[in-house]
């Protein structure tokens, strides 16, 4: 079964500070990815890699070449609750 | 079988003919001696001996002969189908291409060659070479391995597939292991050596370590051609009894770089057998031979005339140039060298530079250092694609089996990503760190630098 989206999302980000050598913490939706959490671009692209891997899409490599912007964590979650859908419709 | 047979048969036989000249000299002499052992080390073994491989290259080469087709595509399964098809091809003058699986579909740019497979007959449906025709000497077609690229076709003549066998009495009648694909230039030279001097083809089942361990044990092969990937592979997971009863005399490694510590794991592994390091690419063939056990090549080489009028040379960025000829131009090999002491090591290909956000990094860097990690028994690194920095160093590491006292896979992985923050930038860490079984290896045995597929859950 799928993990619902913002699970899956704050595993993601949670994996990437642990494998980073930092602590691990919370993670709320309200939150500033680079401000609050101190995810560099490194750890943003790592946290896409992670996720298409449990969710199965990468709203960012869009065929259209356009990268939709996020700056916190609800962000995220709307972007891939879009693509999720998005790619559901299509299968 | 005498000396003086084989040699009088490579001195006197041209090229094309000489590998079925040589197989028919030896059926003669020694008919029931074991040219090829298929399935070695696995329940299906079974050997062909040289009057049967004889007689399957005459077959095809009258088959050959009165169809006349403007070329042979081989797309034989046995190996000793394979052989007889070359062999045969070169004797009757026409054309041969051998393609591996990965190569298949170029086989479009030969469309008018006639495809044969195990049943060794020449379908009616291919054209026929028009009185007259000639397109110089026989040759054979190979695809090139695709480290770095899809593979294409490339087009030598048999006096430059069969120019590397060695053809001493010393070479006769040994045991030579295939674990190369057999319609790739490694695996060309490998059984069109064996074969040339009267030895054993010995083909594993499987290409596992404990397979391919059984084979050189129950096979008593001399010789190991292996890349390093496949070598570390044995060392690392074989069956230590079973390696430990290995007589190899001689390990010829090639198509990647090898590495210090792998050198001397084998050394520590194989102690009676010589190993050296064969530089060589299915477009130059064979370069060079390294044969003091250390990893790269002597510094002194670089910019002086070497054995056969070879000289190599350095781009500023550290790529390896090699001039064939004193006439010829400088060909690039895509292999980058740094100087190390009195040695130049490789460093990578330049094809497998990974770019993360506009910083490079050499994916063998970092598969020697997690490799130098305890508890990791092999590595291979590549480049995820990311929209956000056009790649990421990726990862996946070998854990020995049994794992080392008081450690866990996680405490292993854990202490890998700590090491590589340790020595490597930041953009050099792998960001993605997997736990696989085995590592993922090209048709060609080398590491492959490839994405792994992504899943969908």
């Amino acid at each position: 079964m799928t993990a619902s989206i913002p699970d899956a999302i704050a595993t993601a980000i949670r994996t990437v500070l642990h494998d980073t050598g930092r602590s691990a913490r919370e993670v709320e939706s309200s939150m500033l990815l680079a401000t609050d959490l101190g995810l560099d671009s490194l750890d943003l692209a790592q946290t896409i890699v992670l996720l298409e891997r449990s969710l199965g899409v990468d709203p960012f490599r869009a065929p259209n070449g356009a990268r939709p912007a996020i700056r916190t964590v609800g962000d995220l979650i709307s972007v891939y609750t879009e693509a999720v859908a998005s790619a559901a419709t299509k299968s | 079988m005498t000396t003086l047979d084989l040699s009088r048969v490579h001195a006197e036989a041209s090229a094309p003919h000489r590998l079925a000249v040589a197989l028919r000299e030896i059926a003669r002499r020694s008919p029931g001696e074991t040219a090829i052992v298929v399935a070695a080390g696995g329940p299906d073994r079974r050997r062909i001996d040289y009057a049967s491989l004889a007689a399957m290259v005459d077959r095809f080469e009258e088959a050959v002969t009165a169809a006349r087709p403007v070329g042979v595509v081989v797309r034989a399964r046995k190996v000793e189908s394979l052989v007889a098809i070359a062999a045969a091809c070169g004797a009757a003058g026409v054309p041969v291409a051998l393609l591996a699986d990965d190569a298949r579909d170029l086989a479009g740019e030969l469309r008018d060659w006639t495809v044969v497979d195990d049943s060794l007959t020449v379908p009616a449906s291919g054209l026929s070479r028009p009185s007259g025709y000639d397109e110089g000497p026989p040759h054979v077609v190979v695809a090139t391995s695709g480290t770095s690229g899809p593979p294409k076709l490339v087009q030598r003549t048999w006096d430059a597939v069969l120019a590397a066998a060695r053809l001493a009495e010393q070479w006769h009648g040994l045991g030579w292991l295939l674990v190369y694909d057999a319609t790739r230039w490694a695996g060309i030279q490998v059984w069109a050596q064996s074969l040339l001097t009267g030895g054993r083809l010995v083909v594993p089942a499987l290409r596992d370590p404990d397979t391919v361990a059984r084979a050189i044990v129950d096979e008593q092969a001399a010789i190991l051609p292996a890349t390093p990937t496949l070598l570390r592979r044995l060392l690392a997971s074989a069956d230590r009894s079973l390696l430990s009863r290995a007589k190899l005399a001689r390990i010829t490694l090639g198509g990647e770089a090898a590495d210090g510590p792998l050198l001397e794991q084998a050394k520590a592994a194989f102690p009676g057998a010589r190993i050296s390091h064969v530089y060589a690419t299915t477009e130059l063939g064979e370069v060079f031979r390294v044969t003091d056990g250390r990893p790269g090549f002597p510094a002194q080489w670089l910019g002086r005339e070497m054995p056969g009028g070879i000289r190599l040379s350095t781009r500023r960025d550290g790529e390896l140039l090699v001039q064939l000829s004193r006439d010829s131009a400088d060909v690039a090999t895509g292999d980058l060298v740094e100087l190390r002491g009195d040695r130049y090591e490789f460093s990578g290909r330049r094809s497998d530079v990974i770019v993360v956000g506009g910083a490079k990094v050499l994916p063998r860097r970092v598969e020697d250092l997690l490799r130098s990690v305890s508890g990791i028994a092999d590595a291979r690194v590549y480049g995820q694609p990311s929209a956000i920095t056009s790649e990421l160093v990726a990862a996946e590491i070998v854990l020995v089996d049994p794992l080392p006292e008081g450690q866990t896979p996680e405490s292993i992985r854990a202490a890998a990503l700590v090491a590589c923050r340790g020595s490597l930038e930041p953009h050099g860490v792998p960001r993605i760190l997997d736990i696989v079984s085995r590592i993922k290896t090209t048709s060609a045995g080398k590491t492959s630098r490839r994405p792994v597929a992504t899943t969908t859950p």
